[in-house]
C-alpha cells in the first residue's frame, strides 16, 4: 500500500483506492453496484439525482461526492435508502411521457432501467405539468424537454468535458410542489424534487440556438430520450441496431467508437450506419466522430478490367502518394511495395511528423515521446500547448487541456498565433498567448525560462535567456487595509461609540520588477508575470502538448532540440500530436521519401492513377468503415477497428496478392508489423477493444518505447526574422471537418472557405481570392465566431484542392487576400 | 395414477367390456347366433335414417358452402396479419416501436420510421415477407399497442405473395372501420387485466 | 309391322335409355343420399339442387383420355367393360318393368304398337336371368387380368371368388319361391301376387327373401361387400387401370345390375307390377324399385365392410346351409 492509499469497506468487500477518490468509483472498479444517474466519471459530481445515497459510518452521505477516509465502513444499501431511492424514481416518473415505445431511448433507457430495478410498480404523488415543447438546439441537437429528467449531465459534459459549455439549467415555470408533503415524503426525493420542478435544459447562452462545437456528447450522455440527433429522431430503435466496435478514422486520437447498423430501408437490405455510439465513462467524442460516419465507399463493384490496369500502373509506377488515413496493415504493405518495386512513399504530412519524431527520439535517447493523455488528464494541473490550434488539430487534446482546469483545478497556457476565444474560456486559469507566426522558438524559450531551473541549464542557454530580462519599474495597484475609526451610536440604548473598521484602500504604487523580454516579445498579456505566478502557485504537475505546426516549421529541428532541452531540465511531460489519423502509424511502418516526379499512384490523393475509397478513383479502395485492421493513435497505443459495412470491391490486400506480395486477409498483416518500432507480433484477433469498470482502457496494446544514447546537439540561436507580418494564412481545417470522408459525411456541413474572425470578416466580402506565392484560390469567406484576430484560416480538408503543397514548410504562409 | 383417474373422470372416457374371444367351437357359433339376430345392425340403419331426416326437414346440415360461406375462426388462429386502426381516430395503431421486427424469428419483418412534420413518428414503410413468414405470431404477442395481429385470412393462394405483404393491405381499411374486431388471440390482454392494474394519482 | 314387334323395338330403345340414363341418376342419388345420411347436402351447385352434375360428370367421363397401359392386353383390356355392360342390359331384356299396354293410335309411326312387359317372355326367365348376370363376371375378371396390374389380378381374384360363391347363394335362395310358384317365368310370379298385399311371397319365404337380398348385394358389388374394388385394401381393384368412358361403363354395369337386383326383389317377393290398391301397377312398381335401390344405399350409409374371409365364411357356412335347410322346408311343405 502506498502512501497516498486508502482501505475502505464497501458492503463488506475491503477496496483498496487512491486518497480523495470517491466511493462511488471505487464500487464501480470493485465491481459493486451502487445506483447513480447523473453521475459521469472523469467530470464533478452534479447531485442532481441523489440516488447513489449511501451509508458511510452510519451517516448518509453521496457516493458521487464523499471522498474516501481510510478505513471507512460503506453501507449500499438499506431500507432507508431503499425507500428513498425509490421514491426518487417515483418522482422522476411523474408525468413522464408513456411513449417508450415510439421513445428513440427506450431499450436502453437508464429512467426505464431503474424504474424496473426498483420495481416501481404504483405512483404515489402527482403534480400539475407544465408545456413544454420540443425544439433543435443546433444543427444536430434535438431536445425534447416532455422527456427530459433534468440530469444535468448534458450540461456537465459540455462543462467539464468538452469545455464547450453550452447548456445550462433554465427556468421551468412548474407548479409548486404540495408542501405537506416535505413532512411525508423521503427528504432527498422532495428536495430533488423541488429542484426538478424548478428547471429545464436551455442553450447557456441566451439564446434557444447553442453555440457549440456539436460534438454531441450531450446526446450520448442523456440518460432518456430528451436530446436525441436531429438526423436519428424516430429512425430506428436500440433494439433493431448492430452495434460494431470500432476506431473512429477522423484524427489521431483514435477513439473507440460503436458503428450501430440496420439494414438501409425496406427494398434496400444492406447494412446502413444510422448513428456512432461511445462509452462516455471512458471515452469523449467530437463532431466529425459522431456525425462524420457515412463516408463509405458505397458504390464499389470488382472491376476487374480497371484491376489489371491497377496492377500496370503499379509496375510502370514511381511513387504512391498516399496520407495518413489509413491503417498500420495498409501502411505495411505500401512499404512492402516499396521494398518489392522500389516505389517511393510520398506523404509529406507524415514525412514531417517523421523526421521531426526521429530527431525528437534521437536528441532525447528514448522513442516516441513521454507524455501519456491519460495520465494527463487525471493527474496534470498544468498544461502547456504550443503549435497546435487545438480547438480544431484533436479535439481530445483539447478536452484534455480542458479538463485539467475544470477537474484538476488546473492552468493552461496556450501558445499560438491565432486567436482562440474558446481556449480562453476553459478556465480563469487559461492565459492565452497569441504570438506572431514564426516566433514558435521564443515560446520555447520562454518556457525553458520559466520552468527550467536556472542552475542546471547549460551556461549558455542560461545567459541567453538572461539577455532578455530587464530591470523595469511599473506602476502597481495595490490594495491595501486602512484602520478607519467612526463614531457610531448605538440605537438602542442611545450611546455613541468609536469603532474602528478595517476598510480597503487602492493605493498606486511605483515598484522595480525584472521584465522578461520574451514575453513582451510574445505579445502576452500585461503583467504576464504576476499572473503566471497565480498560475503555478497550486501546480505541481506539468505536461506540455505540441501541434502540428511544429512538425512542417522551417526550423523544425531547431525546436526539437528545445523541446529535448524541455524535457531535461524541467518536469514538463511532452506529448506530440500526430497530425492526421494514423500519421504516428505510418511514420513507424513506412520509410518515406521527399516528393519526386514521374508517374504517380494516388492513394486517396491527386496521382496519374488513382486509387480511392472516395469513389471517385480509378480503382475503388474500402473506406475505413468498410475495414478491419489497426491505427495507431496518439496515446502510443495500437487499437483495433472493425468493418461495420459491406464492401464490394477490391482492397489493398487483393493488389498485394495480385503481385504475390499479399496475405490472405488483410488483418493477417497485423502480426506482421515491425517489432523494433515497439509494434508487437499479435494476431489482429487476439486485440481486445474494451474499457474495465474502472476505466482502464484494454485496446489493442501500448506500443513498446526504448531508451538509447541521446545524440549531442546544440541550440541554435532563434531567429527573430521569420516572424511573418502583414495577412497570413494557417492552414487549419474548421472543427468537425477533419478530411475527405468526414466531408463526405451527410451530417457535417462545415464548408471548404477562409475562415476567420468576426473582426477580420467586416473587412472582407463573401469571396476573396487568396494568393501564396504564385497561385491564387477563390474562396467564399466564412466566420468562426470564437476566432480572434487577423490571421485566416485556409483548410486543406480536400485532397482534391492540395492546399497541404501550397504551404509546404510551415503552416503559416504569407498571403494576398483580395475581394472577389 | 391418480391423476389418470381424474383426467379419464373429466373427460368422460367410457371402457368398453368386449369380454374374451371364443375359445370353443360352442362359444364361437354362439356368438355367431348373438351377432346374426342383435338388432344392433339395424340400429345402424335407424341412426343414418334419422340423419338423413334431420339433414333434410329440420337443417342440421353440416356443410358449409366454403367459398361462399366461412366458419367463424378462433381468434388463436394465425393468418395473415392485420393492422389495426384506433377506434376514435382512426389512426393506424402502430408506433413504430420495432419490437415485431426484432422478435421475429424468419426476420421477415421490415420497416422505416421517421420524424413527421407533426413531431410524430411516422411509420412510413412496412412489410412483412411471407414468402419467409412462418407465422408463428411472436409480432403479435410482442406488439404493446395490438396494432399488428393475426387476421382471419387464411386464404393466401395470389398471383403474387406482395399482394399481402404492404402496411395498406394489412390496414384495416377506413370505410371498415365499424367492422374493425379486438383481437383476442395471444398477446391480447387477459380478461382480467383491469384487476393488475394500479390507480396513479392525477392532479387535474 | 307386327305391333308387337314394334313395341318389343320401342321397349329396347325405352330400356337402354332409360336404364343408362338412370345409372347416372344412381350415381347422383347415391351422393345425395350418403350425403344426407352423413349431415351433408351433396351435390348442389350445377344446376337445380346439383342435378346437372351429372351432366358436368358425364361430360367430363366421355372427354377423359382413354388410357391403355403399355404391358395390358389391349383386347381384352378394351372389351372387359363392354362385358359388363352388355350383361347388365341383357339381363334386363328377361324383366318385366312394367304391365303390358298398347301405344293409343293417335301416336304417328308407332300408334298402336303393343309394349310388352318383358322384352322377350322366355319360359326360363329366372334361369336365363341368373346365367345372365351370373357370366357378368367376366366383365371384372377379364379387366383386372388384363391390365397389368397387382391390384388389377387381386381385384379379378375376388370378383372369381365373390361372385361365384354368392350366384350360389341367389340361386338357392329363388329355389324356394320358384317352387311355391312352379314357373321359371317372372310373369308367372307377378301373376301368382295379384291378390294384394297379403299375396306377396315375402310372407312365405321370408329367409329366401332376405338370403336373396343378401346375394344380391354382393352380386351387385355393394357395401357391406365391396371387396373387389376396395379403395383402403386394393386401389380400385379391377378398375384401378380405368379411365374415362370405359371405366363408366363399369359404373353404368354396376347401376343397371342395382336395378335388376332391385326389380328381381320387387317381382319375386312383393308383387311386381300388380296394382296396389289405389296405385297402379307401373308406380307400384317404380316404388317398390325405388326402395330396394334406396336400401343398397343406405345400407352403405350405415354398416361397414367385412373382411374377404368372413365374406367367404359367411356364404358358405352361414348362408348356404340356411338356404339349403329353407329349400328343404318349403319342399316338405309343398309336398304336404
Amino acid at each position: 500500500m502506498n502512501q497516498n492509499e486508502v482501505k475502505i469497506k464497501i458492503d463488506g468487500v475491503e477496496c483498496i483506492a487512491k486518497e480523495g477518490e470517491y466511493i462511488l468509483n471505487i464500487a464501480r472498479a470493485n465491481g459493486i453496484y451502487i445506483p447513480a444517474i447523473c453521475y459521469i466519471s472523469r467530470c464533478s459530481p452534479t447531485l442532481a439525482c441523489r440516488i447513489c445515497l449511501v451509508e458511510a459510518d452510519g451517516k448518509r452521505v453521496y457516493a458521487c461526492n464523499a471522498k474516501a477516509k481510510d478505513g471507512m465502513d460503506v453501507t449500499t444499501s438499506s431500507e432507508e435508502i431503499l425507500e428513498e431511492r425509490k421514491a426518487i424514481m417515483n418522482v422522476y416518473d411523474i408525468n413522464h411521457p408513456l411513449q417508450c415505445g415510439v421513445c428513440d431511448q427506450s431499450g436502453e433507457c437508464e429512467l426505464q432501467n431503474y424504474t424496473l430495478e426498483l420495481g416501481i410498480d404504483s405512483q404515489n404523488y402527482a403534480i400539475l405539468d407544465c408545456k413544454r415543447e420540443s425544439t433543435n438546439f443546433s444543427s444536430v441537437l434535438h431536445y425534447d424537454p416532455g422527456l427530459c429528467i433534468v440530469c444535468e449531465r448534458c450540461v456537465t459534459i459540455c462543462k467539464d468535458m468538452v469545455g464547450d459549455n453550452a447548456l445550462s439549467t433554465g427556468p421551468r415555470d412548474g407548479a409548486e410542489i404540495d408542501k405537506e408533503l416535505k413532512e411525508s415524503m423521503p427528504k432527498d426525493a422532495y428536495a430533488m424534487w423541488n429542484k426538478l420542478q424548478k428547471s429545464l435544459i436551455v442553450p447557456s447562452n441566451g439564446t434557444d440556438q447553442t453555440n457549440c462545437s456539436d460534438c454531441g456528447e450531450c446526446l450520448s450522455v442523456c440518460p432518456v430520450g430528451a436530446l436525441v440527433s436531429r438526423d436519428f429522431v424516430y429512425s430506428s430503435n436500440a433494439w433493431e441496431l448492430k452495434r460494431i466496435p470500432a476506431t473512429c478514422s477522423h484524427c489521431s486520437s483514435g477513439c473507440q467508437i460503436f458503428y450501430e447498423t440496420k439494414p438501409t430501408s425496406i427494398s434496400d437490405r444492406s447494412d446502413k450506419i444510422y448513428r456512432v455510439t461511445n462509452e462516455w465513462n471512458y471515452v469523449s467524442l467530437c463532431g466529425a466522430g459522431r456525425f462524420g460516419y457515412d463516408f463509405e465507399n458505397s458504390s464499389a463493384t470488382k472491376d476487374e478490367k480497371q484491376f489489371a490496369k491497377a496492377i500496370i500502373a503499379l509496375k510502370e509506377a514511381k511513387a504512391i502518394r498516399f496520407n495518413s488515413i489509413i491503417t498500420n496493415e495498409e501502411a505495411a504493405m505500401l512499404q512492402t511495395l516499396k521494398k518489392e518495386l522500389g516505389l517511393k512513399l510520398i506523404n509529406p504530412e507524415a514525412k514531417a511528423f517523421q523526421s521531426f519524431l526521429r530527431d525528437f527520439e534521437s536528441y532525447r535517447g528514448e522513442t516516441l515521446y513521454r507524455g501519456n493523455y491519460k495520465e494527463m488528464m487525471s493527474e496534470s494541473n498544468f498544461i502547456i500547448s504550443v503549435g497546435s490550434a487545438l480547438r480544431h488539430d484533436n479535439p481530445n487534446v483539447r478536452y484534455v487541456f480542458n479538463n485539467i482546469q475544470k477537474l484538476n483545478k488546473g492552468a493552461g497556457l496556450y501558445f499560438h498565433p491565432v486567436g482562440d476565444t474558446l481556449i480562453e474560456s476553459l478556465g480563469k486559469n487559461v492565459t492565452p498567448i497569441y504570438h506572431n507566426a514564426g516566433l514558435e522558438e521564443y515560446a520555447l524559450y520562454l518556457i525553458l525560462d520559466l520552468f527550467a531551473s536556472k542552475e542546471e541549464l547549460p551556461k549558455e542557454i542560461r545567459t541567453y535567456l538572461e539577455s532578455f530580462h530587464k530591470k523595469s519599474t511599473k506602476i502597481v495597484k495595490e490594495t491595501i487595509m486602512e484602520d478607519i475609526t467612526e463614531t457610531v451610536v448605538d440605537e438602542e440604548t442611545g450611546e455613541s461609540k468609536e469603532v474602528t473598521k478595517k476598510k480597503p484602500k487602492i493605493v498606486e504604487k511605483e515598484v522595480e520588477y525584472i521584465e522578461n523580454g520574451l514575453a513582451t516579445l510574445l505579445n502576452a498579456p500585461e503583467g504576464f508575470d504576476d499572473i503566471f505566478e497565480k498560475m503555478t502557485a497550486k501546480a505541481d504537475d506539468f505536461s506540455m502538448v505540441v501541434g502540428e505546426d511544429f512538425y512542417v516549421h522551417p526550423r523544425a529541428e531547431n525546436l526539437v532540440k528545445l523541446l529535448a532541452l524541455i524535457e531535461k531540465y524541467t518536469q514538463i511531460k511532452i506529448a506530440l500530436i500526430p497530425p492526421k489519423t494514423n500519421s504516428l502509424g505510418v511514420a513507424l511502418i513506412c520509410d518515406l521519401d521527399e516528393k519526386t516526379d514521374g508517374y504517380t499512384i494516388g492513394y486517396n490523393e491527386n496521382g496519374d492513377f488513382r486509387l480511392s475509397a472516395l469513389g471517385d478513383g480509378d480503382l475503388d479502395m474500402p473506406a475505413l468503415n468498410q475495414q478491419e485492421g489497426t491505427f495507431t493513435n496518439m496515446h502510443k497505443r495500437v487499437v483495433p477497428t472493425n468493418a461495420a459495412l459491406s464492401y464490394e470491391g477490391y482492397e489493398l490486400n487483393d493488389i498485394m496478392n495480385a503481385l504475390g506480395l499479399g496475405e490472405r486477409l488483410s488483418v493477417d498483416w497485423t502480426s506482421k508489423l515491425p517489432v523494433r518500432k515497439g509494434f508487437e507480433a499479435l494476431s489482429f484477433d487476439a486485440l481486445p477493444n474494451g474499457f474495465t469498470n474502472a476505466g482502464e482502457e484494454l485496446r489493442g496494446y501500448m506500443l513498446k518505447q526504448k531508451i538509447s544514447k541521446p545524440k549531442d546537439y546544440e541550440v541554435e540561436k532563434p531567429d527573430e526574422s521569420i516572424q511573418l507580418k502583414g495577412d497570413v494564412a494557417y492552414r487549419c481545417n474548421p472543427q468537425r471537418q477533419f478530411n475527405d470522408f468526414t466531408n463526405k459525411a451527410h451530417q457535417i456541413s462545415e464548408p471548404f472557405a477562409l475562415y476567420v474572425s468576426e473582426e477580420k470578416a467586416q473587412s472582407l466580402g463573401t469571396k476573396v481570392k487568396v494568393e501564396i506565392g504564385n497561385i491564387s484560390l477563390e474562396l467564399p469567406v466564412a466566420v468562426d465566431n470564437k476566432m480572434s484576430g487577423d490571421v485566416v484560416k485556409i483548410p486543406d480538408f480536400l485532397s482534391s484542392k492540395d492546399v497541404y503543397s501550397l504551404f509546404d514548410k510551415g503552416r503559416f504562409k504569407q498571403v494576398k487576400i483580395s475581394e472577389v | 395414477m391418480n391423476g389418470d383417474v381424474e383426467m379419464n373422470e373429466k373427460q368422460r372416457y367410457i371402457t368398453l367390456d368386449l369380454g374374451g374371444a371364443p375359445m370353443t367351437p360352442w362359444c364361437r357359433f354362439k356368438r355367431v347366433v348373438k351377432r346374426t339376430f342383435r338388432i344392433e345392425l339395424f340400429i345402424g340403419l335407424w341412426v343414418t335414417i334419422r340423419e338423413m331426416f334431420k339433414t333434410l326437414f329440420m337443417g342440421k346440415s353440416h356443410t358449409t358452402k366454403y367459398p361462399f360461406e366461412k366458419m367463424p375462426i378462433s381468434s388463436r388462429y394465425r393468418a395473415i396479419h392485420d393492422m389495426l386502426r384506433l377506434l376514435e381516430s382512426g389512426h393506424y395503431r402502430c408506433i413504430g416501436c420495432g419490437l415485431c421486427e426484432k422478435i421475429c424469428i424468419s426476420n421477415c419483418i421490415a420497416m422505416e420510421t421517421r420524424y413527421d412534420e407533426n413531431q410524430r413518428k411516422e411509420v412510413s414503410g412496412y412489410t412483412i415477407n411471407f414468402g419467409r413468414c412462418i407465422f408463428c405470431g411472436y409480432c403479435a404477442e410482442v406488439c404493446p399497442e395490438l396494432a399488428i395481429v393475426h387476421g382471419a385470412r387464411y386464404e393466401t393462394a395470389s398471383e403474387q405473395r406482395a399482394s399481402f405483404s404492404l402496411f395498406e393491405d394489412m390496414l384495416t381499411p377506413i370505410d371498415k372501420l365499424k367492422e374493425q374486431k379486438e383481437f383476442e388471440g395471444y398477446g391480447a390482454p387477459s380478461p382480467w387485466a383491469d384487476k393488475n392494474i394500479k390507480k396513479t394519482p392525477l392532479a387535474y | 309391322m307386327d305391333p308387337l314387334i314394334l313395341g318389343t323395338i320401342i321397349k329396347i330403345v325405352l330400356v337402354l335409355a332409360i336404364v343408362s340414363a338412370l345409372a347416372g341418376f344412381g350415381t347422383y342419388l347415391e351422393r345425395k343420399v350418403l350425403a344426407y345420411m352423413q349431415r351433408r347436402i351433396g351435390p348442389a351447385h350445377v344446376g337445380p339442387f346439383g342435378l346437372l352434375q351429372i351432366v358436368a360428370d358425364g361430360i367430363k367421363l366421355l372427354t377423359k383420355e382413354d388410357i391403355i397401359p403399355q404391358n395390358a392386353n389391349r383386347f381384352i383390356f378394351m372389351i372387359a367393360p363392354a362385358v359388363t355392360a352388355a350383361t347388365a342390359f341383357i339381363a334386363l331384356s328377361a324383366v318385366p318393368l312394367f304391365p303390358t299396354f298398347t301405344i293409343p293410335e293417335y301416336f304417328p309411326l308407332v300408334g298402336g304398337a303393343i309394349v310388352p312387359s318383358t322384352i322377350s317372355d322366355i319360359s326360363i326367365g329366372i334361369l336365363f336371368l341368373l346365367g345372365v348376370m351370373g357370366s357378368g363376371l367376366y366383365g371384372p375378371l377379364l379387366a383386372g387380368m388384363a391390365q397389368a396390374n397387382k391390384w388389377g389380378i387381386l381385384g379379378s381374384a375376388r370378383t372369381a371368388v365373390q361372385f361365384l360363391s354368392y350366384e350360389v347363394i341367389t340361386g338357392l335362395s329363388l329355389l324356394a319361391p320358384i317352387m311355391l310358384v312352379g314357373s321359371l317365368s317372372l310373369i308367372d310370379f307377378n301373376n301368382t301376387q295379384i291378390g294384394g298385399v297379403g299375396s306377396w311371397i315375402i310372407w312365405q319365404q321370408p329367409v329366401a327373401f332376405v338370403l336373396f337380398l343378401i346375394a344380391g348385394f354382393a352380386e351387385t358389388n355393394r357395401t357391406p361387400f365391396d371387396l373387389l374394388e376396395h379403395e383402403a385394401e386394393i386401389v380400385s381393384g379391377y378398375a384401378t387401370e380405368y379411365s374415362g368412358m370405359r371405366w363408366g361403363m363399369f359404373f353404368i354395369g354396376e347401376y343397371a345390375n342395382m336395378i335388376t337386383i332391385s326389380l328381381m326383389a320387387s317381382i319375386i317377393f312383393v308383387g311386381g307390377y300388380a296394382p296396389l290398391g289405389f296405385i297402379p301397377g307401373w308406380i307400384a312398381i317404380l316404388l317398390k324399385v325405388t326402395f330396394f335401390f334406396f336400401l343398397m344405399l343406405w345400407v352403405r350409409a350405415s354398416w361397414p365392410h367385412v373382411r374377404p374371409d368372413q365374406l367367404m365364411w359367411f356364404c358358405w357356412k352361414v348362408l348356404m346351409p340356411i338356404a339349403v335347410i329353407n329349400v328343404v322346408i318349403t319342399g316338405i311343405v309343398v309336398m304336404i
